[in-house]
Protein backbone atom coordinates (compact mmCIF):
# COMPACT_ATOMS: atom_id res chain seq x y z
CA UNK A 1 0.00 0.00 0.00
CA UNK A 2 1.40 3.43 -0.93
CA UNK A 3 1.97 6.07 1.71
CA UNK A 4 -0.71 8.79 1.81
CA UNK A 5 0.38 12.14 0.39
CA UNK A 6 -1.68 13.99 2.97
CA UNK A 7 -2.30 12.46 6.36
CA UNK A 8 -3.82 13.85 9.53
CA UNK A 9 -4.16 11.75 12.66
CA UNK A 10 -6.23 12.65 15.71
CA UNK A 11 -6.22 16.31 14.75
CA UNK A 12 -7.52 18.60 17.49
CA UNK A 13 -7.40 22.38 17.65
CA UNK A 14 -8.82 24.22 20.62
CA UNK A 15 -9.45 27.94 21.04
CA UNK A 16 -9.87 28.90 24.68
CA UNK A 17 -10.79 25.34 25.64
CA UNK A 18 -13.36 24.96 22.83
CA UNK A 19 -12.43 22.44 20.13
CA UNK A 20 -12.92 23.89 16.63
CA UNK A 21 -11.48 20.67 15.18
CA UNK A 22 -12.03 17.65 17.36
CA UNK A 23 -10.28 14.41 16.43
CA UNK A 24 -10.20 14.46 12.63
CA UNK A 25 -8.46 11.66 10.74
CA UNK A 26 -7.63 12.02 7.04
CA UNK A 27 -5.47 9.85 4.79
CA UNK A 28 -5.43 10.84 1.12
CA UNK A 29 -3.24 9.24 -1.55
CA UNK A 30 -1.79 11.05 -4.56
CA UNK A 31 -4.70 11.86 -6.85
CA UNK A 32 -7.26 11.84 -4.02
CA UNK A 33 -9.88 14.61 -4.08
CA UNK A 34 -11.80 15.19 -0.85
CA UNK A 35 -14.72 17.60 -0.53
CA UNK A 36 -15.61 18.64 3.00
CA UNK A 37 -19.11 19.95 3.67
CA UNK A 38 -20.61 21.25 6.86
CA UNK A 39 -22.66 24.03 8.45
CA UNK A 40 -21.14 27.39 9.42
CA UNK A 41 -18.89 27.08 12.46
CA UNK A 42 -18.24 23.37 11.92
CA UNK A 43 -14.46 23.97 11.88
CA UNK A 44 -13.86 23.46 8.15
CA UNK A 45 -11.64 26.53 7.71
CA UNK A 46 -9.72 25.66 10.89
CA UNK A 47 -9.20 22.16 9.48
CA UNK A 48 -7.71 23.61 6.28
CA UNK A 49 -5.47 25.93 8.30
CA UNK A 50 -4.21 22.91 10.21
CA UNK A 51 -3.64 20.94 7.01
CA UNK A 52 -1.71 23.89 5.49
CA UNK A 53 0.47 24.43 8.56
CA UNK A 54 -0.85 27.92 9.25
CA UNK A 55 -2.17 26.71 12.62
CA UNK A 56 -0.44 24.35 15.01
CA UNK A 57 -2.69 21.53 16.24
CA UNK A 58 -3.41 21.30 19.96
CA UNK A 59 -3.12 17.50 19.56
CA UNK A 60 -2.43 15.18 16.66
CA UNK A 61 -0.28 15.80 13.62
CA UNK A 62 -0.30 16.40 9.88
CA UNK A 63 2.10 14.71 7.47
CA UNK A 64 2.77 15.72 3.88
CA UNK A 65 4.54 13.04 1.88
CA UNK A 66 5.45 11.34 5.15
CA UNK A 67 7.11 14.44 6.60
CA UNK A 68 5.61 16.02 9.71
CA UNK A 69 4.15 19.44 9.05
CA UNK A 70 4.73 22.12 11.66
CA UNK A 71 4.40 25.88 11.08
CA UNK A 72 7.49 26.94 9.19
CA UNK A 73 8.52 23.50 7.93
CA UNK A 74 9.70 24.82 4.60
CA UNK A 75 10.00 21.58 2.62
CA UNK A 76 6.34 20.79 3.32
CA UNK A 77 5.21 24.31 2.48
CA UNK A 78 6.84 24.01 -0.96
CA UNK A 79 4.47 21.10 -1.69
CA UNK A 80 1.25 22.84 -0.61
CA UNK A 81 -0.92 25.39 -2.42
CA UNK A 82 -3.74 27.18 -0.59
CA UNK A 83 -6.66 29.15 -1.99
CA UNK A 84 -8.92 30.76 0.58
CA UNK A 85 -11.75 33.30 0.25
CA UNK A 86 -8.97 35.80 0.94
CA UNK A 87 -6.80 35.87 -2.16
CA UNK A 88 -3.42 36.61 -0.46
CA UNK A 89 -2.69 39.16 -3.20
CA UNK A 90 -1.26 42.69 -3.00
CA UNK A 91 -3.79 45.16 -4.39
CA UNK A 92 -1.25 47.81 -5.40
CA UNK A 93 0.72 45.35 -7.52
CA UNK A 94 -0.31 44.14 -10.96
CA UNK A 95 -1.34 40.55 -11.59
CA UNK A 96 2.06 39.91 -13.18
CA UNK A 97 3.97 41.50 -10.29
CA UNK A 98 2.02 39.44 -7.75
CA UNK A 99 2.80 36.18 -9.50
CA UNK A 100 6.42 37.19 -10.11
CA UNK A 101 6.75 37.87 -6.37
CA UNK A 102 5.47 34.40 -5.56
CA UNK A 103 7.69 32.91 -8.27
CA UNK A 104 10.70 34.43 -6.52
CA UNK A 105 9.55 33.32 -3.08
CA UNK A 106 9.14 29.75 -4.35
CA UNK A 107 12.45 30.18 -6.21
CA UNK A 108 10.97 28.88 -9.47
CA UNK A 109 13.54 28.58 -12.27
CA UNK A 110 11.21 29.37 -15.21
CA UNK A 111 8.62 31.49 -13.45
CA UNK A 112 7.85 33.79 -16.41
CA UNK A 113 6.79 30.91 -18.66
CA UNK A 114 4.66 29.39 -15.92
CA UNK A 115 3.04 32.77 -15.16
CA UNK A 116 2.04 33.27 -18.79
CA UNK A 117 0.65 29.74 -18.93
CA UNK A 118 -1.43 30.15 -15.74
CA UNK A 119 -2.69 33.64 -16.57
CA UNK A 120 -3.87 32.18 -19.87
CA UNK A 121 -5.60 29.30 -18.09
CA UNK A 122 -7.54 31.59 -15.76
CA UNK A 123 -8.30 34.09 -18.55
CA UNK A 124 -6.34 37.04 -17.19
CA UNK A 125 -3.44 37.31 -19.63
CA UNK A 126 -4.77 40.55 -21.14
CA UNK A 127 -5.16 42.13 -17.70
CA UNK A 128 -1.74 41.00 -16.44
CA UNK A 129 -0.37 44.57 -16.32
CA UNK A 130 -3.35 45.98 -14.37
CA UNK A 131 -3.29 46.55 -10.62
CA UNK A 132 -5.20 43.92 -8.65
CA UNK A 133 -7.09 46.78 -6.93
CA UNK A 134 -8.94 47.31 -10.22
CA UNK A 135 -10.06 43.65 -10.44
CA UNK A 136 -13.53 42.34 -9.65
CA UNK A 137 -13.99 39.69 -6.94
CA UNK A 138 -14.12 36.95 -9.57
CA UNK A 139 -10.95 38.12 -11.29
CA UNK A 140 -9.10 38.26 -7.98
CA UNK A 141 -10.21 34.76 -7.15
CA UNK A 142 -9.03 33.50 -10.55
CA UNK A 143 -5.68 35.20 -10.01
CA UNK A 144 -5.60 33.68 -6.52
CA UNK A 145 -6.04 30.28 -8.16
CA UNK A 146 -3.10 31.00 -10.48
CA UNK A 147 -1.03 31.96 -7.41
CA UNK A 148 -2.05 28.71 -5.70
CA UNK A 149 -0.93 26.57 -8.63
CA UNK A 150 2.17 28.59 -9.60
CA UNK A 151 4.66 26.24 -7.92
CA UNK A 152 2.83 23.12 -9.13
CA UNK A 153 1.99 21.86 -5.61
CA UNK A 154 1.32 18.20 -4.79
CA UNK A 155 -1.34 19.16 -2.24
CA UNK A 156 -3.98 21.79 -3.04
CA UNK A 157 -6.22 23.12 -0.26
CA UNK A 158 -9.26 25.14 -1.30
CA UNK A 159 -11.46 27.03 1.15
CA UNK A 160 -14.80 28.13 -0.33
CA UNK A 161 -13.26 29.11 -3.67
CA UNK A 162 -16.69 29.75 -5.23
CA UNK A 163 -17.69 32.46 -2.72
CA UNK A 164 -18.91 35.61 -4.48
CA UNK A 165 -18.07 34.44 -7.99
CA UNK A 166 -20.16 35.21 -11.05
CA UNK A 167 -21.13 32.50 -13.55
CA UNK A 168 -18.09 33.08 -15.78
CA UNK A 169 -15.60 33.01 -12.91
CA UNK A 170 -17.31 29.89 -11.50
CA UNK A 171 -17.00 28.15 -14.86
CA UNK A 172 -13.29 29.01 -15.14
CA UNK A 173 -12.72 27.81 -11.58
CA UNK A 174 -14.64 24.57 -12.22
CA UNK A 175 -12.57 23.91 -15.35
CA UNK A 176 -9.24 24.53 -13.61
CA UNK A 177 -10.26 22.50 -10.53
CA UNK A 178 -11.39 19.69 -12.82
CA UNK A 179 -7.93 19.68 -14.39
CA UNK A 180 -6.44 19.16 -10.93
CA UNK A 181 -7.82 15.61 -10.96
CA UNK A 182 -4.75 14.45 -12.81
CA UNK A 183 -3.98 11.45 -10.61
CA UNK A 184 -0.95 13.17 -9.14
CA UNK A 185 -2.31 15.96 -6.99
CA UNK A 186 -4.11 15.60 -3.70
CA UNK A 187 -6.92 18.09 -3.24
CA UNK A 188 -9.06 19.07 -0.26
CA UNK A 189 -12.00 21.34 -1.06
CA UNK A 190 -14.10 22.95 1.64
CA UNK A 191 -17.41 24.20 0.30
CA UNK A 192 -21.09 24.78 1.01
CA UNK A 193 -21.91 23.97 -2.59
CA UNK A 194 -22.90 20.29 -2.43
CA UNK A 195 -23.36 19.81 -6.19
CA UNK A 196 -20.02 21.31 -7.20
CA UNK A 197 -18.18 19.67 -4.33
CA UNK A 198 -19.56 16.20 -5.10
CA UNK A 199 -19.02 16.63 -8.84
CA UNK A 200 -15.28 17.13 -8.39
CA UNK A 201 -14.47 14.76 -5.54
CA UNK A 202 -13.87 11.05 -5.19
CA UNK A 203 -14.23 11.25 -1.41
CA UNK A 204 -16.53 13.38 0.72
CA UNK A 205 -16.97 14.19 4.38
CA UNK A 206 -19.53 16.08 6.43
CA UNK A 207 -17.98 18.00 9.31
CA UNK A 208 -20.14 19.01 12.28
CA UNK A 209 -18.90 20.50 15.55
CA UNK A 210 -15.29 19.86 14.60
CA UNK A 211 -15.71 16.14 13.77
CA UNK A 212 -16.40 14.21 10.62
CA UNK A 213 -19.98 13.05 11.19
CA UNK A 214 -19.82 11.11 7.92
CA UNK A 215 -17.05 10.23 5.48
CA UNK A 216 -17.05 8.00 2.44
CA UNK A 217 -16.80 7.73 -1.32
CA UNK A 218 -18.34 10.67 -3.14
CA UNK A 219 -20.65 8.30 -5.03
CA UNK A 220 -21.70 6.36 -1.91
CA UNK A 221 -24.88 8.42 -1.76
CA UNK A 222 -26.66 9.23 -5.05
CA UNK A 223 -26.14 12.90 -5.92
CA UNK A 224 -29.90 13.51 -6.08
CA UNK A 225 -30.30 12.29 -2.49
CA UNK A 226 -27.21 13.92 -1.05
CA UNK A 227 -28.88 17.13 0.11
CA UNK A 228 -31.39 15.32 2.29
CA UNK A 229 -28.66 12.91 3.46
CA UNK A 230 -26.50 15.94 4.38
CA UNK A 231 -29.35 17.57 6.36
CA UNK A 232 -30.10 14.38 8.27
CA UNK A 233 -26.44 13.79 9.05
CA UNK A 234 -25.96 17.33 10.35
CA UNK A 235 -29.11 17.10 12.50
CA UNK A 236 -28.05 13.72 13.90
CA UNK A 237 -24.54 14.98 14.66
CA UNK A 238 -25.81 18.12 16.34
CA UNK A 239 -27.85 16.02 18.73
CA UNK A 240 -24.77 13.90 19.36
CA UNK A 241 -26.19 10.77 17.68
CA UNK A 242 -23.54 10.37 14.94
CA UNK A 243 -20.20 8.67 15.72
CA UNK A 244 -16.96 10.18 14.37
CA UNK A 245 -15.91 9.02 10.89
CA UNK A 246 -12.55 9.12 9.12
CA UNK A 247 -11.39 9.71 5.55
CA UNK A 248 -9.10 6.88 4.54
CA UNK A 249 -7.08 6.23 1.43
CA UNK B 1 21.80 32.70 -3.34
CA UNK B 2 18.19 31.55 -2.99
CA UNK B 3 18.11 33.09 0.47
CA UNK B 4 19.34 36.46 -0.80
CA UNK B 5 16.90 36.35 -3.72
CA UNK B 6 14.05 35.77 -1.27
CA UNK B 7 15.21 38.64 0.96
CA UNK B 8 15.34 40.89 -2.08
CA UNK B 9 11.94 39.70 -3.33
CA UNK B 10 10.29 40.81 -0.06
CA UNK B 11 12.12 44.15 -0.08
CA UNK B 12 11.39 44.70 -3.78
CA UNK B 13 7.69 44.03 -3.20
CA UNK B 14 7.49 46.50 -0.30
CA UNK B 15 9.37 49.22 -2.17
CA UNK B 16 7.29 48.74 -5.31
CA UNK B 17 4.08 49.05 -3.27
CA UNK B 18 5.48 52.17 -1.59
CA UNK B 19 6.47 53.64 -4.93
CA UNK B 20 2.94 53.16 -6.20
CA UNK B 21 0.99 54.12 -3.08
CA UNK B 22 3.38 56.49 -1.22
CA UNK B 23 1.25 55.70 1.83
CA UNK B 24 4.12 55.53 4.29
CA UNK B 25 6.66 57.95 2.84
CA UNK B 26 3.91 60.56 2.35
CA UNK B 27 2.98 60.64 6.02
CA UNK B 28 6.61 60.49 7.16
CA UNK B 29 7.65 63.30 4.80
CA UNK B 30 4.69 65.43 5.86
CA UNK B 31 5.63 64.97 9.51
CA UNK B 32 9.26 65.88 8.79
CA UNK B 33 8.42 69.12 7.02
CA UNK B 34 5.90 70.11 9.71
CA UNK B 35 8.41 69.33 12.46
CA UNK B 36 10.99 71.53 10.72
CA UNK B 37 8.51 74.40 10.41
CA UNK B 38 7.37 74.09 14.04
CA UNK B 39 10.90 73.89 15.43
CA UNK B 40 11.83 76.91 13.33
CA UNK B 41 9.12 79.02 14.96
CA UNK B 42 9.22 77.47 18.43
CA UNK B 43 12.93 77.96 19.10
CA UNK B 44 14.38 81.35 19.97
CA UNK B 45 17.44 81.38 17.74
CA UNK B 46 18.86 84.41 19.54
CA UNK B 47 19.09 82.31 22.72
CA UNK B 48 20.54 79.06 21.29
CA UNK B 49 22.96 78.21 18.53
CA UNK B 50 21.62 75.77 15.92
CA UNK B 51 24.59 73.39 16.22
CA UNK B 52 23.81 72.95 19.94
CA UNK B 53 20.36 71.49 19.41
CA UNK B 54 20.17 70.39 15.77
CA UNK B 55 21.39 66.84 16.50
CA UNK B 56 18.62 66.30 19.08
CA UNK B 57 15.97 67.69 16.72
CA UNK B 58 17.24 65.49 13.88
CA UNK B 59 16.98 62.30 15.92
CA UNK B 60 13.63 63.19 17.48
CA UNK B 61 12.23 63.83 14.00
CA UNK B 62 13.71 60.63 12.52
CA UNK B 63 12.43 58.48 15.39
CA UNK B 64 8.93 59.99 15.53
CA UNK B 65 8.55 60.26 11.75
CA UNK B 66 10.03 56.81 11.20
CA UNK B 67 7.67 55.27 13.75
CA UNK B 68 4.72 56.63 11.74
CA UNK B 69 5.87 54.63 8.73
CA UNK B 70 7.04 51.52 10.57
CA UNK B 71 3.67 51.28 12.28
CA UNK B 72 2.02 50.72 8.93
CA UNK B 73 4.46 48.05 7.74
CA UNK B 74 2.21 45.13 8.62
CA UNK B 75 -1.05 47.02 8.30
CA UNK B 76 -0.54 47.00 4.52
CA UNK B 77 0.19 43.28 4.70
CA UNK B 78 -3.11 42.59 6.44
CA UNK B 79 -5.24 43.62 3.45
CA UNK B 80 -6.62 40.51 1.79
CA UNK B 81 -4.43 38.62 4.26
CA UNK B 82 -1.56 39.06 1.81
CA UNK B 83 1.12 38.29 4.38
CA UNK B 84 -0.61 35.00 5.15
CA UNK B 85 0.12 34.00 1.56
CA UNK B 86 3.78 34.93 2.01
CA UNK B 87 3.91 32.85 5.20
CA UNK B 88 2.65 29.86 3.21
CA UNK B 89 5.72 30.00 0.95
CA UNK B 90 8.92 28.15 1.84
CA UNK B 91 10.81 31.31 2.74
CA UNK B 92 12.84 31.20 5.96
CA UNK B 93 11.25 33.54 8.49
CA UNK B 94 14.55 35.33 9.11
CA UNK B 95 14.70 36.08 5.36
CA UNK B 96 11.22 37.60 5.60
CA UNK B 97 12.39 39.74 8.50
CA UNK B 98 15.54 40.90 6.72
CA UNK B 99 13.54 41.72 3.59
CA UNK B 100 11.13 43.86 5.61
CA UNK B 101 14.06 45.54 7.39
CA UNK B 102 15.74 46.30 4.05
CA UNK B 103 12.67 47.98 2.58
CA UNK B 104 11.96 49.91 5.79
CA UNK B 105 15.60 50.98 5.91
CA UNK B 106 15.48 52.41 2.39
CA UNK B 107 12.35 54.38 3.31
CA UNK B 108 13.81 55.64 6.61
CA UNK B 109 17.04 56.65 4.82
CA UNK B 110 14.95 58.64 2.33
CA UNK B 111 13.21 60.35 5.26
CA UNK B 112 16.60 61.03 6.87
CA UNK B 113 17.76 62.77 3.70
CA UNK B 114 14.60 64.84 3.77
CA UNK B 115 15.25 65.72 7.44
CA UNK B 116 18.73 66.94 6.54
CA UNK B 117 17.31 68.99 3.68
CA UNK B 118 14.54 70.56 5.75
CA UNK B 119 16.75 71.29 8.76
CA UNK B 120 19.51 72.61 6.53
CA UNK B 121 17.00 75.00 5.01
CA UNK B 122 15.34 76.22 8.21
CA UNK B 123 18.35 76.23 10.54
CA UNK B 124 20.94 77.20 7.91
CA UNK B 125 22.89 74.14 9.03
CA UNK B 126 25.95 73.27 6.95
CA UNK B 127 26.38 69.47 6.60
CA UNK B 128 29.52 69.56 4.50
CA UNK B 129 32.01 69.59 7.42
CA UNK B 130 32.48 65.83 7.90
CA UNK B 131 29.92 64.21 5.63
CA UNK B 132 31.23 60.62 5.86
CA UNK B 133 31.07 60.55 9.64
CA UNK B 134 27.61 62.09 9.59
CA UNK B 135 26.39 59.52 7.06
CA UNK B 136 27.90 56.66 9.10
CA UNK B 137 26.20 57.88 12.29
CA UNK B 138 22.80 58.33 10.69
CA UNK B 139 23.09 55.04 8.75
CA UNK B 140 24.06 52.95 11.79
CA UNK B 141 21.54 54.58 14.10
CA UNK B 142 18.85 54.26 11.44
CA UNK B 143 19.60 50.55 10.95
CA UNK B 144 19.23 49.80 14.66
CA UNK B 145 16.03 51.82 14.80
CA UNK B 146 14.54 50.04 11.78
CA UNK B 147 15.54 46.54 12.97
CA UNK B 148 13.87 47.00 16.37
CA UNK B 149 10.95 48.92 14.82
CA UNK B 150 10.20 46.22 12.24
CA UNK B 151 10.07 43.48 14.87
CA UNK B 152 7.82 45.47 17.18
CA UNK B 153 5.64 46.58 14.30
CA UNK B 154 4.94 42.88 13.70
CA UNK B 155 4.22 42.39 17.41
CA UNK B 156 1.84 45.35 17.66
CA UNK B 157 0.04 44.54 14.39
CA UNK B 158 -1.23 41.33 15.96
CA UNK B 159 -2.87 43.17 18.86
CA UNK B 160 -6.14 45.03 19.21
CA UNK B 161 -4.35 48.28 20.10
CA UNK B 162 -2.12 48.06 17.00
CA UNK B 163 -0.30 51.28 16.19
CA UNK B 164 -1.03 52.81 19.59
CA UNK B 165 1.03 50.08 21.22
CA UNK B 166 4.07 50.44 18.93
CA UNK B 167 5.61 53.62 20.46
CA UNK B 168 5.04 52.26 23.96
CA UNK B 169 6.99 49.11 23.10
CA UNK B 170 9.54 50.75 20.84
CA UNK B 171 10.68 53.98 22.44
CA UNK B 172 12.20 52.51 25.63
CA UNK B 173 14.34 50.19 23.47
CA UNK B 174 15.50 53.10 21.32
CA UNK B 175 17.13 54.94 24.21
CA UNK B 176 20.67 53.78 23.21
CA UNK B 177 20.11 54.84 19.58
CA UNK B 178 18.86 58.28 20.59
CA UNK B 179 21.56 58.87 23.25
CA UNK B 180 24.55 57.75 21.16
CA UNK B 181 23.12 58.96 17.85
CA UNK B 182 22.45 62.42 19.23
CA UNK B 183 25.82 62.53 20.99
CA UNK B 184 27.82 61.49 17.92
CA UNK B 185 25.87 63.74 15.55
CA UNK B 186 26.25 66.75 17.87
CA UNK B 187 30.01 66.23 18.15
CA UNK B 188 30.33 65.88 14.38
CA UNK B 189 28.44 69.12 13.81
CA UNK B 190 30.62 71.13 16.20
CA UNK B 191 33.83 69.61 14.76
CA UNK B 192 35.07 67.56 17.75
CA UNK B 193 37.95 65.10 17.12
CA UNK B 194 37.29 61.59 15.83
CA UNK B 195 38.32 59.99 19.15
CA UNK B 196 35.26 61.58 20.80
CA UNK B 197 32.95 60.20 18.14
CA UNK B 198 34.12 56.67 17.40
CA UNK B 199 32.94 55.24 20.75
CA UNK B 200 29.37 56.30 19.97
CA UNK B 201 29.65 54.89 16.46
CA UNK B 202 30.81 51.53 17.81
CA UNK B 203 27.85 51.36 20.17
CA UNK B 204 25.46 52.25 17.35
CA UNK B 205 26.99 49.51 15.17
CA UNK B 206 26.78 46.95 17.99
CA UNK B 207 23.16 47.90 18.68
CA UNK B 208 22.27 47.56 14.98
CA UNK B 209 23.91 44.12 14.68
CA UNK B 210 22.34 42.92 17.93
CA UNK B 211 18.89 44.16 16.88
CA UNK B 212 19.19 42.50 13.45
CA UNK B 213 20.28 39.18 14.97
CA UNK B 214 17.60 39.23 17.68
CA UNK B 215 14.91 40.23 15.19
CA UNK B 216 15.91 37.48 12.74
CA UNK B 217 15.68 34.85 15.50
CA UNK B 218 12.48 36.12 17.15
CA UNK B 219 10.46 37.06 14.04
CA UNK B 220 9.12 33.53 13.46
CA UNK B 221 7.64 33.42 16.96
CA UNK B 222 5.84 36.68 16.26
CA UNK B 223 4.33 35.80 12.86
CA UNK B 224 3.64 32.08 13.28
CA UNK B 225 0.91 30.43 15.33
Amino acid sequence: MTEPTLEAAGLVREFGGVAAVDGVDVALPAGGFLSVFGPNGAGKTTLLKLLSGVLRPTRGEVRVGGERLVPGSLACLARIGVLSHQTFLYGHLTAWENLRLYGRLYDLPHAERRIVELLGEVGLLERSRDAVNTFSRGMRQRLGLARTLLHDPDVVLLDEPYTGLDAHASAVLRRVLGALRDGRRTVVLVTHNLTQGLGLADRAAIQVRGRFAWAGAADAVPACDFESFYRETVERAETGAAPAAAVTG
Amino acid sequence: MTYLRQVWAIAWKDLLIELKSRERFGSMAGFTVLAGVLFNFAIDWTAVRPDQITSALIWVTIVFGGTLGLGRTFELEARDEAFQGVLLTPVPRDALFLGKVLSNYVIVLAVTLLVLGVFGLFFAQDWSGRPLLLVATLALGGLGFVAVGTLFSAVSSGTATGQTLLPVLLFPLLVPVVIYGTGATGRILVGRPLEEIEGGLRILAAFALGALAAGAVLFRYVVED
